[in-house]
């Protein structure tokens, strides 16, 4: 079969229209030089290569190991079909396929996109980021939270009286826990209290002098030492970088993620938790006060101080925690069904101490 | 007389004939293998797509050719991601320890890396891209030489910190030129003759009248910009200059963006591979030759395989572009 083509020899730019006969063995390229002498050019169909991506009704072709090489360029549709029949190494069938359904092919690749994009996001990211968080040494998750403190704490004016006191709490209460407990008391008129991956817990002055009972100071403490011991700073943290990366991925800037890692890392004691955490907290906290013989009202009654306090402002601590109100319901409901507290004067005397060094 | 009659008597004049439809299965196509492979398909996502612009550019009835492959594009990546892992690590590391003299060090290095690698990432960049860069078989080449360019751009670099942006103009166009002056096509040559007054000019014109006219200026000063690029930029053959011209107006690119901000907005972003396609129709169609240009007798010089896509890829890590 014979067609029509533009031939470049690579030597000069001159266009020659040539006239090729292909065949699986090879490709005769004919055409008249500068001098109108006929030339004859032979390709071995395996050294040619593909030059280009596809392009509605355009091929073109370069040919040879060594340069200068020749090329040619046809618009020929006889041609371009021949191409796509018999030479499978020069054509892609995928691509004729999806450029032949135009529309079609636009709203599959788009389904296709949307489709992974979402299962990655949502299912994909979340389960790594949360096996990666769980498998992490217990020594690398208490440096990654004393680097966290080191730099939060600059910025942190400790009460350490109090700090001791409420250490002494802590200690007193039955706790089992992965990591060693180091409790602090920042001096903030803010109504916060956050955990740190490792052991660290900070609350601030203000909060606890809200408090009124150690069964509600309990409660607060339990319910971060499961944020603690269920690693879910680690997993949020995880969850956040690997959602950056993607989302850096998909939209081709790579920068994003290194701007997460230079991110400041005060937003570590501003971290909100997925609802499904906070829940998981408040849960672990109730066992932790059970196991203690604490009354577990005094979990709904802190979030009843912390409701009062938090009125229509955003509030600072608790703020993207389930509703206040559905996790007095809950919790309410836990305590209801509770038969064994005992008064437990050490922790009383320990709550009073910790009152008085405010 | 024979000599004359061979001669091309059509304006030659460079088309983009890309088409929207035609693109954005290519853009979407890209971006789904590289959602698949986790980022690895990345570079031959990029290549495909540069490959598609080139072709569908057109001068005198033959295609521009990308020759790039995505394996050269990866080992480009590669290389950078092992030396950026490692400045990262040796940062951390030296925070992790609290020492003074070693986070002081670790972050000089990992900023002085950040500044110098930038005259190296455009020299490499330069040199690639025009490497595998062709038309009717004819390959572009890129003659700058890496010393010389590193103390030119460190040089305007360092006076335009301490004139405080001031000799940035100048800075940019002496760049320029140097790129310009070094670039090849077979054996013609390009030239740069834009001058560093005029674009502070253009630059401090569009300060002062930006907020005047409340933003309206920058189509001027978009149009200016062109003109001050396109026009100053000529290629000699055998002695004799061919200019580059655009006969572009303010209205034309209020149009061009006006029409793409609606179309990116409506669409949430989907008309992406329409308004690439739309912004280079639009450039192309205001481009003109002058002068005759014997697009058939441009002679093939030496060939500079260069297939080292560091720097190509390092302006993409960066995220700056050529041109």
């Amino acid at each position: 079969m014979s067609f029509k083509a533009n031939f470049f020899d690579g030597k000069t730019s001159r266009t020659h229209a040539a006239s090729i006969t292909a065949s699986s063995v090879n490709w005769k390229i004919r055409y008249l030089d500068e001098k109108s002498i006929p030339v004859e050019v032979s390709w071995n169909p395996q050294k040619i290569k593909k030059s280009d991506v596809y392009t509605k009704g355009l091929v073109a072709f370069t040919y040879g190991d060594t340069f200068p090489f020749q090329r040619i360029e046809s618009t020929d549709d006889s041609f371009i079909n021949y191409i796509n029949n018999s030479h499978e190494h020069l054509s892609s069938t995928i691509d004729v396929m999806l450029h032949k359904s135009k529309w079609r092919s636009i709203l599959f690749l788009l389904t296709g996109i949307l489709t992974i994009g979402i299962l990655t996001y949502f299912y994909v990211i979340p389960t790594v980021a949360t096996s990666f968080a769980t498998k992490l040494s217990e020594k690398n998750v208490i440096d990654f939270g004393n680097y966290i403190f080191r730099v939060i704490s600059v910025d942190l004016k400790m009460n350490e009286e109090a700090s001791r006191e409420l250490q002494n709490f802590v200690d007193e209460m039955d706790i089992e826990s992965e990591f060693p407990l180091d409790i602090y008391v920042a001096q903030s008129e803010e109504l916060n209290a956050f955990a740190l991956s490792g052991g660290k817990i900070v609350v601030f002055s203000s909060l606890i002098e809200k408090i009124q009972t150690k069964e509600q100071l309990a409660a607060l403490i339990g319910h971060e030492v499961s944020h603690i011991e269920n690693r879910h700073v680690l997993k949020n943290i995880a969850r956040n970088f690997g959602g950056a990366i993607f989302t850096s991925v998909l939209f081709g800037d790579i920068n994003g993620a290194t701007t997460i890692l230079m991110d400041n890392a005060h937003l570590f004691s501003q971290m909100s938790f997925t609802r499904g955490l906070e829940k998981e907290a408040d849960m672990y906290g109730l066992e932790i006060m059970r196991k203690n013989k604490l009354d577990l009202n005094g979990m709904p009654e802190l979030f009843e101080i912390l409701k009062k306090e938090s009125p229509l402002d955003v509030p600072t601590y608790l703020s993207n925690h389930p509703m206040l109100k559905d996790r007095i319901v809950y919790t309410k409901r836990i305590a209801e069904s509770q038969g064994n507290i005992v008064a437990n004067e050490t922790l009383e005397s320990k709550w009073q101490a910790i009152k008085a060094a405010l | 007389m024979e000599l004359l009659s061979q001669r091309s008597k059509v304006k030659a004049n460079l088309n983009y004939l890309g088409e929207g439809t035609e693109f954005a299965i290519i853009y979407l196509k890209n971006i789904l293998l590289t959602l698949l492979s986790l980022g690895l398909y990345y570079p031959w996502a990029k290549v495909e797509i540069l490959k598609y612009h080139y072709q569908s550019t057109e001068l005198d009835q033959a295609r521009f050719s990308f020759h790039a492959t995505g394996k050269e594009v990866f080992k480009g990546f590669i290389k950078i991601y092992i030396v950026v892992i490692l400045l990262y690590g040796f940062l951390f590391y030296a925070i992790q320890t609290q020492n003074q003299v070693l986070m002081i060090a670790a972050i000089s290095i990992f900023y002085l890396f950040l500044i110098l690698v930038v005259p190296f990432a455009i020299h490499g960049a330069v040199r690639y891209r025009s490497s595998r860069s062709s038309w009717k078989g004819i390959h572009f080449k890129y003659l700058g030489d890496r010393t010389e360019f590193f103390w030119l751009y460190m040089k305007g670099a360092l006076l335009t910190i301490f004139t405080l942006g001031i000799y940035g103009a100048w800075f940019h166009v002496e760049i320029r030129k140097y790129i310009f002056s070094h670039l090849r096509f077979g054996n013609l040559s390009f030239n740069f003759k834009g001058t560093g007054s005029d674009l502070f000019v253009i630059n401090l014109k569009f300060i002062i009248l930006f907020y005047l006219t409340l933003g309206i200026y920058s189509f001027w000063y978009y149009r200016n910009l062109v003109r001050f690029y396109v026009d100053n930029t000529s290629i000699t053959q055998n002695g004799k200059e061919v200019k580059f011209k655009t006969n572009m107006e303010a209205g034309d690119v209020f149009e061009l963006l006006f029409i793409n901000g609606l179309l990116i907005v409506f669409t949430l972003g989907l008309a992406t591979p329409w308004v690439t396609v739309r912004t280079l129709n639009f450039f192309f169609r205001f481009l003109e030759i002058e002068g005759d240009l014997d697009t058939n007798r441009i002679q093939q010089a030496s060939y500079d395989d260069f297939d080292d896509a560091v720097g190509d890829d390092l302006m993409d890590f960066f995220d700056f572009d050529l041109l």
